[in-house]
């Protein structure tokens, strides 16, 4: 057995710090001072505090008076717990069997996290590799990590609280370990810490040395049980927690979040969370929300939403936290808050179970498909789904009604470059000869299809398409574009369709050339008397792009 | 101290100079000749043109500017081949703010796949804090993008442009910028600039206004795939103004049949 422990020190003023909105900047935020208190004193500080002179034990006033700018919160249980539920999710990627270490005293929460390790260490390719991967995923949660691995769980936990970074290979090197370590370890130790001390007994290696049955008649039973389940003298089972099933985290900020980069500061550190729980759940999150409580006093207007709900869906099931960050980035840029914001949640609403894609060390058509499905949702996240558009040929005669634009549904549209289609067929009917007599020999027609340098349909149409067809004026009956007389080259081409709703088109087409040798489409009303003024004469329709 | 001052010996002249520097590496080239560059150039589908272009058709990784006096001058039957050629080789083709409606029939006649084919506006609503060239510099950036066919705002920075000049260096395909005529009297960041003008029916004029290599006086005309049939485009050539019909119930059909 070999047990790794994670032990956080800094676990409440950490936990305090992630609720301080520090801006877009997360060097700003680790430059701001802030302290945690209890009852009027300072417990603990951070590095830029204490680089200020703030220390524990200071009073309120004292280190107020220090540094004015000092932020100053209280340790939260609760707060504590959220915090500290990620730590246990990255270690659950590791191995199954993960344990919480109970807190030192009641009150306090738990801030150490036992890894039973032995079966993982020949997949994850031996101890150090194993740990590297354990600290670089607890990385992004920016906690300070003390590590210790040992073959007893308590003696691991014991351990870690002293040491930053320990390793004992066997239960000798763990015995002589703890020897050195000071007593108040012993969670009955603390309250007999002045009993002992008077006694000369410092150190653990010091309370084996005199005899067991006059400590235990003074001290009680528990202070050696504890003492033997770290040297593995009792047997110490663990209970192994279970992943939750699903994930819901919240973060009550420190202070109001009035624009939208203050709550992404918060959105960042649920992000986090999300992608832990995801790696230990060997999943990718395809849907998730994000639900911002507002202050109901500052609220611009009585009927404003209590809270806004951030709902991301991905085209493709991910868990980059920097791609989901850009994502939420992007979202939260275009959101317009109602209200000072309080509360952060971030609910997984949809997930998926998929094998861990390979990394490539060449680009291949598979990693530029996935670059291109997380460019195509950077765009759609700053631009609007919308304006992301694809094109799709309708069978209409109607030049207007002959394409569609759709936003993309985020599926790339790539095909593989051999099993390209052929273009797609034109409607069979598309061209009204005026004289049914005259028309081309099918030789003729045969000609057109197999010579390279004709168009390969009888009837072109134009790339560009103008809005709405532009009037033209006339002149001798020719009309003219930009005062110039157009050219007809090519026609006429009736089209005559749409009797079945409200758009009839009766047309006959030309394709002109303009003065300046540009080719246009133009057509003429086909029926001069009808009513609807303003739809007669010439029409400038396209042009051949 | 007199004897510290030595004369030099004459610098050894080279035995003989290199008769072909150009060999020695691929981005060096003589001022006569045509640039070069590691990169190889997407065909134009103009043998002219091609000809003309440094390295043989549109480079990659660079932007290629192309100056229009509007839109619909032939611009796309221009691009085609080699928009199709990326379309055929599995890559995306994006386009970014298309000055009008695009028709899906003629890009297919043009051998597009329209369905693949990927429209971005960007103007389309004004993003506090962006601007609409964002986008285009993302998928510059992103290096996925097979082909990028771009029509810029006018008036546009030289600045601005500079900074898509550089991001195109990731993107590993022809990206193509249009712009309006007017921007020639401004100096330009890309290493290609074309000016295109329509010269007649399905005939473009395109004169190479910045290239890696001398400068080009003549215009190139290249025959653009016909829109016209050839009837058609003889009587355009010949200048003959048909008059159309004066009443809709007398028409004169112009089909080539009648003509010949």
């Amino acid at each position: 057995m070999l047990w790794i422990a994670l032990h956080l020190p800094l676990l409440s003023l950490e936990s305090f710090a992630a609720t301080v909105a520090g801006g877009a900047d997360p060097r700003a935020a680790a430059a701001a001072p802030l302290a945690l208190m209890d009852a009027q004193r300072i417990v603990s500080a951070n590095a830029a505090a204490q680089a200020l002179g703030i220390k524990a034990g200071l009073k309120r006033a004292t280190a107020l008076a220090l540094v004015p700018q000092l932020v100053l919160g209280r340790a939260d249980r609760t707060r504590d717990e959220q915090a500290f539920e990620p730590v246990a999710h990255a270690a659950l990627a590791f191995t199954p069997s993960v344990s919480i270490q109970p807190g030192e005293s009641a009150e306090t929460a738990p801030n150490t996290v036992l890894l039973e390790v032995e079966a993982s260490l020949r997949y994850f390719g031996g101890l150090p590799r194993l740990l590297q991967g354990l600290l670089s995923a607890l990385q992004p949660l920016n906690h300070r990590i003390h590590c210790v691995s040992a073959p007893t769980p308590h003696g691991a936990a014991l351990l870690a609280r002293v040491h930053r970074r320990l390793a004992c290979a066997d239960l000798d090197a763990t015995a002589r370990a703890l020897e050195a370590a000071p007593v108040w370890l012993l969670g009955p130790g603390q309250e007999h810490w002045d009993a002992l001390q008077g006694m000369g007994l410092r150190t653990l290696g010091d309370l084996r040395s005199v005899p067991r049955a006059g400590l235990a008649r003074r001290f009680g039973e528990s202070l050696l049980n504890e003492l033997d389940r770290a040297l593995g003298l009792e047997p110490d089972p663990r209970v192994a927690i279970v992943l939750p099933p699903v994930f819901e985290s919240r973060l009550e900020l420190f202070a109001r979040a009035d624009t939208t980069e203050q709550v992404l500061h918060g959105a960042s550190v649920l992000l986090a969370r999300l992608v832990l729980w995801l790696a230990a759940r060997q999943a990718f999150v395809r849907h998730f929300t994000l639900v911002m409580q507002h202050e109901a006093r500052w609220r611009r207007s009585h009927d404003a939403p209590r809270s806004t709900a951030l709902e991301i869906a991905l085209a493709e099931p991910s868990r980059d936290s920097a791609h989901l960050l850009v994502l939420l980035r992007e979202r939260l840029a275009r959101l317009q808050l109602p209200a000072p914001t309080i509360d952060l949640c971030l609910r997984a609403d949809d997930i998926s179970q998929r094998t861990v894609p390979n990394q490539d060390l060449f680009p291949t058509s598979r990693s530029e498909r996935e670059g291109l499905v997380q460019l195509i949702e950077r765009l759609q996240a700053r631009l609007g789904p919308e304006q992301v558009q694809r094109l799709h040929p309708v069978d209409d005669h109607r030049p207007e009604c002959g394409s569609r634009i759709e936003a993309t549904n985020g599926e790339i549209p790539l095909r593989s470059g051999l099993a390209r289609p052929s273009p797609v067929p034109r409607p069979a009917l598309r061209l009204k000869r005026l004289k049914p007599g005259i028309a081309p020999s099918s030789a003729k027609r045969a000609a057109v299809v197999a010579s390279p340098t004709r168009p390969r349909r009888p009837t072109p149409r134009p790339v560009w398409l103008l809005p709405q067809p532009e009037p033209l004026p006339e002149h001798h009956s020719r009309p003219l574009l930009g005062g110039e007389p157009l050219q007809l080259l090519s026609g006429p081409e009736r089209i005559e369709a749409g009797w079945w709703d409200t758009a009839l088109a009766e047309r006959d087409y030309f394709i002109a050339q303009a003065a300046d040798g540009a080719l246009v489409w133009i057509y003429r009303a086909r029926l001069p008397l009808s009513a609807v003024e303003g739809e007669q004469g010439w029409f400038m329709q396209g042009r051949f792009g | 101290m007199d004897a510290a001052i030595t004369t030099l010996p004459d610098p050894v002249p080279t035995e003989r100079p290199l008769h072909s520097p150009q060999a020695l590496h691929p981005a060096l080239w003589f001022g006569h000749q045509l640039g070069r560059s590691a990169e190889q150039a997407v065909p134009t589908g103009f043998a002219a043109l091609d000809q003309q272009l440094p390295g043989g058709g549109w480079p990659r990784r660079v932007l290629s500017e192309l100056l229009l006096p509007h839109p619909g001058v032939g611009e796309i039957r221009l691009l085609s081949a080699c928009l199709v050629a990326t379309q055929r080789a599995g890559r995306l083709v994006m386009l970014f703010d298309p000055p009008a409606a695009l028709s899906a029939w003629a890009l297919a006649d043009l051998g597009f796949d329209v369905e693949q084919l990927l429209i971005v506006n960007t103007r389309a609503r004004v993003v506090p804090g962006s601007d609409s060239l964002w986008a285009l510099e993302q998928s510059l950036k992103s290096g996925h993008v097979g082909a990028v066919l771009a029509w810029l705002p006018p008036r546009l920075r030289a600045e601005r442009l500079r900074r898509l000049q550089l991001a195109a260096h990731a993107h590993d395909g022809p990206a193509f910028v249009l712009r309006e005529l007017a921007a020639a009297e401004r100096p330009t960041a890309t290493p290609l600039r074309l000016a295109l003008k329509p010269r007649g029916a399905d005939v473009l004029e395109v004169r190479i206004l910045k290239r890696r290599g001398p400068p080009l006086e003549v215009a190139l005309r290249l025959a653009l795939p016909p829109v016209l049939s050839r009837v058609a485009a003889q009587r355009a050539h010949a200048g003959v103004v048909r008059q159309p019909a004066l009443r809709p119930a007398t028409f004169v059909d112009l089909a080539p049949s009648v003509v010949e």
